[in-house]
């Protein structure tokens, strides 16, 4: 069962191509890593996946809709996070979540007990009528985080979400993770950080728009003959 | 629709938490009304004057009353030649300056001719054009008056002005509608661009264009609050022209509103269209500047006559709402005009709001 088939996605700015025909299959409940120096072509390949972007040419599913003819259908299910912060800075820890969970339609009393689990989860409950700006950094990714879960998505999409928060936080942030992916949530993850591309099921890199390398960590070690994924990144990227 | 309004609440949370902004546009509109109305009244109160009086007769001096008694000049000195004028202009801070030319009364009795000869100071051409109109009104009213006792002859008059001047009449009514434009402008089309480009530099746009909620209503979401805005500063505006500065308004006050109503639309949809062009805060107050605020302020002959100005600049600034907004309301507030005279207007106005719309959303789908 795929939640996302990707084939032959291309994305031409002009002359340059930016994304240049990938194919690929992400199974439900999956953590994906999206591996990929910067202008690599990552968040390109992401829009046009979340549909914010249109593509050339090339077609996917995205949880089972297609993606030309069903976004509206693929925006109820899909959840997004991204590397900047993307909440509003001046609404309150509840507002955003409120207005987010309002947008999507969620019924009144439901979306009041989902914000309600969320915050209990997060241990965030006497937080919850502050301004998001009071928050620290970590803190206001895993609100994204839960933010973007609200309307109980069937892939999330995490744009480098854990860039510029400590190691204790990302490590939190990545147990997060694994429990959202365990409850059978496609995980679609970018990161620059190559040990948590070690935490991801499978992996890709990206170079020069194009998907060089797939598989699981361990597999593409052996594969390329490194002992830690950096390595393969840096031979990767290099080339 | 309750996605839409949870959207609405968001902006008005925004703008109500902002207060220093909140606080900026409900008061620069009142400020900017007084400090126009209030530094132009009281100079037109008591705009200081000398006189040269080369005929020293009595009907020389009967002028000189008549001018006292008009309250608009406080007469600063009596010279005794041409060149004491160029002196008080400079150290005395007259604002214009009267020649009386010898032989006034005799050319009055016997040749029927009244001359005098007016000197401004244009370097403020708006007051330099107003004391002019003043003083020629207070020079007929004598001329007449004189008429009527003496001898019943129509007198030709003949008044020199040594500096061209702004034909039009020139009051502080005229800032009014000025005013109203700017801050319609500032408020809706500047605003609501910043904000809306805010969101994309933020990152909250990807956020919210990611979400099941159609684009068309983010625009609208953002733009309503900051239009009641611009309509409740209106208000403020011509509630204190009215009551402060005794601002006519002649035509109805619900054409009047509506006039606003429609040039708001046109200000927004302007906003809109910023939007759709630029990629961040910066972006869009570039555009705003030069490509809205700049042309309002002088391309719409708020502060200067656009008759006087080249053919190609007055092409241009009919390209610009802020024109025919200026001609509309100040036709309604001062004239008196009906739905039907300004007619013309409104549907350019509305025209001008329909191309941009239609311009910014089709920038918008782009993906």
């Amino acid at each position: 069962m795929y939640s996302i088939i990707v084939e032959n996605l291309t994305k031409k700015f002009g002359h340059f191509t930016a994304v240049n025909n990938i194919s690929f299959s992400i199974k439900k409940g999956e953590i994906f890593g999206f591996l990929g120096a910067n202008g690599a072509g990552k968040t390109t390949a992401m829009k046009m996946m979340c549909g914010l972007l249109l593509p050339t040419s090339g077609t996917a599913k995205i949880g089972g809709y297609d993606l030309a003819t069903q976004s509206k259908a693929i925006k109820k299910n899909i959840g997004y996070m991204s590397q900047r912060f993307s909440l509003y800075d001046d609404l309150t820890v509840y507002e955003n979540m409120q207005l987010f969970g309002t947008i999507y339609k969620i019924e009144r009393n439901t979306l009041k007990q989902r914000i309600q689990d969320s915050l209990q989860e997060l241990s965030m409950n006497d937080f919850a009528n502050e301004l998001v700006r009071s928050l620290p950094l970590g803190w206001k990714q895993r609100l994204a985080f839960a933010t973007a879960l609200l309307h109980r998505p069937q892939i999330v999409f995490l744009d480098e979400p854990t860039s510029g928060v400590d190691p204790i936080v990302r490590r939190e942030f990545w147990e997060l993770i694994y429990k959202t992916a365990a409850t059978g949530v496609t995980i679609f993850v970018t990161t620059h950080y190559m040990d948590e591309a070690e935490y991801c099921e499978r992996i890709s890199i990206m170079s020069e728009g194009e998907l060089k390398l797939i598989g699981t960590p361990n597999e593409l070690k052996a594969k390329m003959e490194v002992q830690s994924i950096d390595d393969l990144f840096v031979k990767f990227v290099n080339r | 629709m309750r996605a839409f309004l949870s959207i609405l609440q968001k902006e008005f949370i925004h703008i109500g938490r902002d207060r220093v902004s909140l606080f900026l546009v409900l008061a620069m509109p009142v400020a900017l009304i007084l400090l126009f109305g209030f530094t132009i009244s009281t100079e037109i109160r008591n705009a200081r004057i000398s006189i040269l009086d080369q005929s020293k007769d009595t009907e020389s001096n009967h002028l000189i009353e008549n001018i006292i008694a008009s309250g608009y000049f406080q007469i600063v000195s009596f010279l005794d030649n041409e060149a004491e004028i160029d002196h008080d202009f400079k150290n005395k801070q007259i604002k214009i300056a009267m020649i009386i030319p010898p032989r006034f009364e005799e050319s009055l009795e016997q040749e029927h001719i009244a001359n005098i000869q007016i000197i401004n100071d244009v370097s403020d051409i708006n007051i330099a054009s107003i004391l002019n109109n003043y003083l020629r009104t207070v020079f007929n009213d004598y001329i007449n008056e004189y008429n009527q006792i003496n001898n019943g002859f129509e007198t030709p008059i003949s008044i020199v002005t040594t500096m061209l001047y702004n034909s039009e009449l020139n009051s502080v009514y005229m800032f009014v509608p000025g005013i109203i434009t700017l801050i319609m402008i500032i408020i809706t089309a500047l605003m609501s661009s910043i904000t809306l480009a805010r969101e994309k530099e933020t990152n909250t746009m990807n956020m919210m264009l990611i979400t099941t909620v159609k684009k068309i209503n983010i625009a609208i979401g953002k733009v309503i609050p900051y239009m009641l805005l611009s309509l409740l500063s209106t208000i403020f505006i011509l509630i204190i022209s009215v009551f402060v500065f005794q601002m006519p308004i002649k035509g109805s006050i619900g054409l009047l509103l509506f006039l606003c109503i429609i040039f708001m639309f046109t200000s927004a949809s302007f906003g809109l269209l910023i939007s759709a062009v630029s990629k961040n805060q910066l972006d869009a107050m570039m555009v705003t500047m030069m490509g809205l605020f700049l042309p309002t302020v002088l391309l719409s002959g708020f502060l200067f006559p656009l008759d006087n100005m080249p053919l190609f600049f007055q092409w241009l600034a009919d390209i610009f709402p802020a024109k025919w907004f200026i001609i509309a309301i100040k036709d309604v507030m001062l004239k008196g005009a009906n739905f039907m005279e300004i007619g013309k207007y409104l549907l350019i106005l509305t025209g001008m709001s329909v191309v941009m719309v239609w311009f910014s959303l089709s920038q918008i789908d782009k993906r």
